[in-house]
């Protein structure tokens, strides 16, 4: 079994006002970025598995495809990683699971969805504001990662 | 007895403005049906001349706009829309039915992405008409006004393209202002053939004078909204199509 990660960037877009993922102002001058991670388990050949992530995945005009397991971004303070919680259902993978083709040389084994936030900030700026606001405890797990690569929840 | 046009609305989970849009066609003259996904085969657009792709948030805008909707219609139905535009059916997809038209690649090259904002936008717009003999605009004014409700307008394509399309008369309508960032200001688009439009605003939420933000509103006097007016238009040269078919 093979495993690949994606991680699908808007090029269109860039670092907004983190006040938008917040019930109340930051009162400081906080930014972020939103990405997709897609992770594969599959049978097959990989160029198959790439043909797939970028035919239903990724948009040929608007996004960029990163084929690796460290962040496409840099200079974060942090990011928290968050997706539905194994065992519930998740219509969106569903969805794409639904679109792959038999005939497309591969098999999926498993698809985890992530939604990826980084943060940039001074480091007075904590992680669990975002992470109250944004994950529902009761649909989502999740972690979050400093900019050392630890994870720190 | 005289044949009406017929539009085929087709919906998606999420698809939540094909009732109002339904009306809209009713108002405008055709005979109208909405048909859920699952029950599409390419057997279903034989009977209409109008494929109609209404607003909302088609499999909740998972992925990316109008992504899921594409890859759902190849898998049941193939290139059948490019066939149906080929055999002389019109298509127009409005809001959530652009995005997805732009997916299937049945109007020029580019996409549909999220808002300069970062906000979903809800807003009337003034919007400029830069083609004069389409079949869905031709009844409009030059400049008119529709509502707009979108996350994902904001129009982008490749280096160049848009520029291009502008003089090409492909970009059917821009923005007079600049509302969600898009290139060029387009907010909508045809074909080279003409008989596909995708546009963001919705036309079918604009029927009326009374539909208008301001209550003193008055259009050419009939008591009807822009929106009204894009329909009558399809309708007019479907009707005309029709009455011209031998037998």
């Amino acid at each position: 079994m093979e495993k690949i990660s994606a991680e699908v960037i808007g090029k269109f877009e860039s670092e907004g006002d983190a006040n938008k993922l917040v019930y109340a102002p930051l009162n400081a001058p906080v930014k972020y970025r939103r990405t997709r991670v897609y992770m594969l388990e599959y049978e097959g050949k990989l160029e198959f598995a790439k043909n797939f992530v970028q035919r239903c995945l990724v948009d040929d005009y608007a996004d960029e495809v990163f084929y690796t397991s460290e962040p496409a971004v840099q200079d974060f303070s942090f990011y928290i990683d968050y997706g539905m919680k194994p065992g519930a259902l998740d219509l969106e993978k569903e969805a794409i699971l639904s679109s792959h083709k038999s005939t497309e040389g591969f098999d999926i084994v498993s698809l985890k969805l992530v939604q990826r936030i980084y943060i940039f900030s001074d480091p007075s700026i904590t992680s669990e504001r975002f992470v109250r606001d944004v994950c529902n405890p009761a649909i989502h797990v999740w972690s979050v990662t400093d900019s050392n690569g630890q994870k720190v929840a | 007895m005289e044949k009406r046009p017929h539009a085929l609305l087709l919906k998606f989970p999420g698809t939540n403005c094909d009732a109002e849009t339904s009306r809209a066609l009713e108002e405008a003259g055709f005979s109208s049906e909405i048909l859920p996904i699952a029950c599409v085969d390419e057997g279903s657009l034989e009977s209409a001349q109008l494929i109609v792709l209404s607003g909302g948030f088609s499999y909740g805008d998972y992925v990316m706009a109008g992504r899921l909707a594409q890859l759902e219609l190849e898998r049941r139905i193939g290139d059948a829309l490019t066939r149906f535009r080929d055999g002389g059916g019109y298509l127009l997809g409005i809001c959530n039915g652009f995005q997805i038209l732009t997916k299937l690649g049945l109007l020029p090259e580019g996409s549909l992405i999220n808002n300069t904002s970062g906000r979903f936008i809800c807003r009337w717009v003034k919007l400029e008409r830069r083609v004069d003999d389409n079949p869905f605009l031709r009844g409009l004014p030059e400049n008119f006004e529709l509502p707009i409700a979108h996350a994902e307008g904001r129009f982008v394509a490749p280096e160049g393209a848009a520029e291009k399309y502008m003089d090409e008369g492909l970009a059917a309508l821009v923005y007079e202002e600049d509302v969600n960032g898009s290139t060029s200001r387009i907010a909508g688009l045809t074909d080279n053939s003409g008989r596909v439009l995708g546009l963001m605003p919705h036309p079918e939420r604009f029927l009326w004078d009374s539909h208008h933000y301001d209550r003193d509103w008055v259009g050419d006097g009939d008591g009807r909204g822009s929106g009204y007016q894009m329909f009558k238009s399809i309708y007019n040269t479907i009707a005309g199509e029709i009455a011209h078919e031998p037998g």
